[in-house]
């Protein structure tokens, strides 16, 4: 049976700032930025906007900064910023990844506890080197993997691509398959970080290992930077400015990892338990989706979700991409915009942006013809992971 | 912070009430592992109750000290205190021999970076950190 809330909400418009890297402007003009273009792309006023949600938290790990402003932007500096202190009928704030708020706010408007909510992310590039780990204590989770060195997102997750390259015969050869394609996406998408600088499978293999066997493109592009988005329900999305992406399935993954980055083998198992409950909340399947947006933050996810979600058996996504079935022209394109690889670290939004634009039919030269249905996914498959069905109508 | 001339170490394990029996073992070169008495599940990072059939019915047991690099990584743009920018590491997820999937997180040394291989058998061995701290480390196994 179809989810209660499939149909009942949409993404009605869509901002945002520029990318990029290391500004001198605090985070909070990006965050300003892209929420005004996200409701004016609504075709709304900022005093229809009555909800806010987002993510307070830093993006980075390590010894980063949270100062609000300029390493975060809360709902208490939004409401400031649009000038809503009278007019914020409902908010929320969930630490973890976009689709928790997004899922949160889509609930809100169907419910109407609320007529318009506007979803923000905002992230930064942290001062200093990234992932920094500068303590002498170990404790609690860090105590078993701090004193051997191993407090790097890359080099957690590059553990998971040498299993899959163990296991099931895949090569970094067919990873470059992947990462050169969505490059190749990202020239067609002139909001992403690299935009104009193509690259080749040559350029890939001889790039500096960060954590062997990831090397630097296997690891997405840090920005500071703020997508914002307009959600409200079916009856009010057809009124507005563009046509509406209706939310007809989600999903949060509930899969704990035991032992903190050991057993590569819960993502996959994870992402396969979501994926059960996203496909049945929505009555849709994989054979359904006309693009997917799959969590790139590091290459080795797009096995996971394409795998997980049941794209392909197993052991089987490697080959899957290098056959061409995910290019632009193939029968699932896969990251038309580069998502965070190509556009950047925006934590899930380039996911969620793209999947929208696509049932939008406003994706521009990437645009797939007809896209009816599109699947976003963000995180590696385990706790706090999310995935959202994102469709042209709103019952399929 | 460190004072002037005073060397970065590594990141010190700081032994709370669930996993001072392990840290209490390593420091006697031991590697002792957290086993559920009523499911038979031995359990690594040590938890309060068992993640399987939630007992708190979990003791200590000693190991073989003996298992096989389940993945690893080779670190080449290390960020973590204490160790050198340029000296590469290779840290392993090690499958310990009493339990499939049952892994621990070690460096493994006295073998050249580029000759880890996954399965490949390992042994442990302890690398002294304070005086009361050692940390449980894997060698390649060449048999007795």
């Amino acid at each position: 049976m179809v989810g209660e809330l499939s149909g009942k909400a949409a993404i009605v418009g869509l901002g945002y700032s520029k990318l990029e890297r290391r500004s001198p402007r605090p985070l909070a003009h990006f965050a300003r930025e892209a929420a005004h273009a996200a409701i004016a792309d609504a075709g709304l006023r900022v005093e229809d906007i009555d909800g806010l949600g987002t993510i307070p938290n830093i993006a980075a790990y390590g010894n980063t900064g949270d100062l609000e402003g300029i390493d975060i932007v809360s709902v208490p500096n939004m409401i400031r910023m649009l000038g809503r202190e009278r007019g914020i009928r409902w908010h929320v704030q969930t630490p973890g990844l976009c689709p928790d708020t997004i899922i949160a706010a889509a609930a809100a408007v169907a419910a109407g506890a609320c007529d318009y909510a506007l979803v923000w992310r905002a992230v930064n590039v942290p001062k200093g080197r990234y992932s920094d780990f500068s303590r002498a204590e170990a404790r609690g989770e860090h105590q078993f993997r701090a004193p051997y060195g191993f407090t790097m997102p890359a080099a957690w997750q590059s553990v998971a691509l040498r299993k899959y390259m163990h296991d099931h015969g895949s090569t970094r050869e067919d990873m470059a398959a992947f990462v050169v394609q969505n490059r190749k996406n990202t020239q067609l998408n002139p909001k992403a970080y690299w935009h104009g600088t193509p690259l080749t499978v040559e350029e890939y293999l001889e790039a500096p290992m960060v954590a062997d066997p990831f090397c630097l493109y296997d690891c997405d592009i840090p920005v500071d930077g703020c997508v914002a988005v307009v959600l409200a329900s079916a009856e009010r999305a057809r009124d507005l400015a563009q046509p509406p992406a209706y939310l007809t399935g989600y999903a949060q993954t509930t899969w704990p990892t035991r032992g903190g980055f050991t057993d590569s083998e819960h993502l996959w198992e994870g992402a396969a338990a979501m994926g059960e409950k996203l496909w049945a909340s929505a009555g849709l399947g994989p054979g359904d989706m006309d693009v997917a947006m799959l969590y790139d933050g590091f290459s080795v996810f797009l096995y996971v979700w394409l795998e997980g979600l049941g794209f392909v058996p197993r052991g089987e996504a490697a080959s899957y991409i290098a056959s061409g079935a995910t290019a632009l022209d193939g029968e699932l394109p896969l990251n038309t915009s580069g998502c965070s690889l190509g556009e950047g670290r925006l934590h899930g939004m380039a996911q969620v942006s793209e999947a929208v634009l696509q049932v939008m039919g406003r994706a521009e030269g990437r645009q797939i013809e007809g896209a009816a249905h599109a699947v976003a996914t963000v995180g590696a498959g385990t706790l706090a992971s999310g995935g959202l069905i994102f469709s042209r109508e709103a019952r399929a | 912070m460190t004072g002037e001339g005073a060397p970065v170490t590594k990141p010190v394990p700081v032994p709370d009430a669930i996993t001072a029996p392990f840290w209490e073992a390593a420091n006697r070169g031991v590697l002792a592992i957290q086993h559920c008495g009523d499911c038979d599940t031995s359990i690594h990072p040590p938890a309060a109750l068992c993640p399987d059939c939630q007992s708190p019915a979990l003791a200590f047991r000693e190991v073989s000290g003996r298992g096989r690099v389940y993945t690893h990584t080779i670190v080449r743009d290390n960020v973590t205190q204490g160790f050198a920018r340029d000296e590469p590491y290779v840290i392993g997820i090690i499958e310990l021999a009493e339990q499939e999937r049952l892994l621990l997180i070690a460096n493994v040394v006295g073998v050249a970076l580029e000759d880890v291989r996954v399965g490949m058998p390992v042994r442990v061995t302890f690398e002294r950190l304070t005086e009361s701290i050692a940390l449980p480390q894997f060698e390649p196994d060449e048999g007795d």
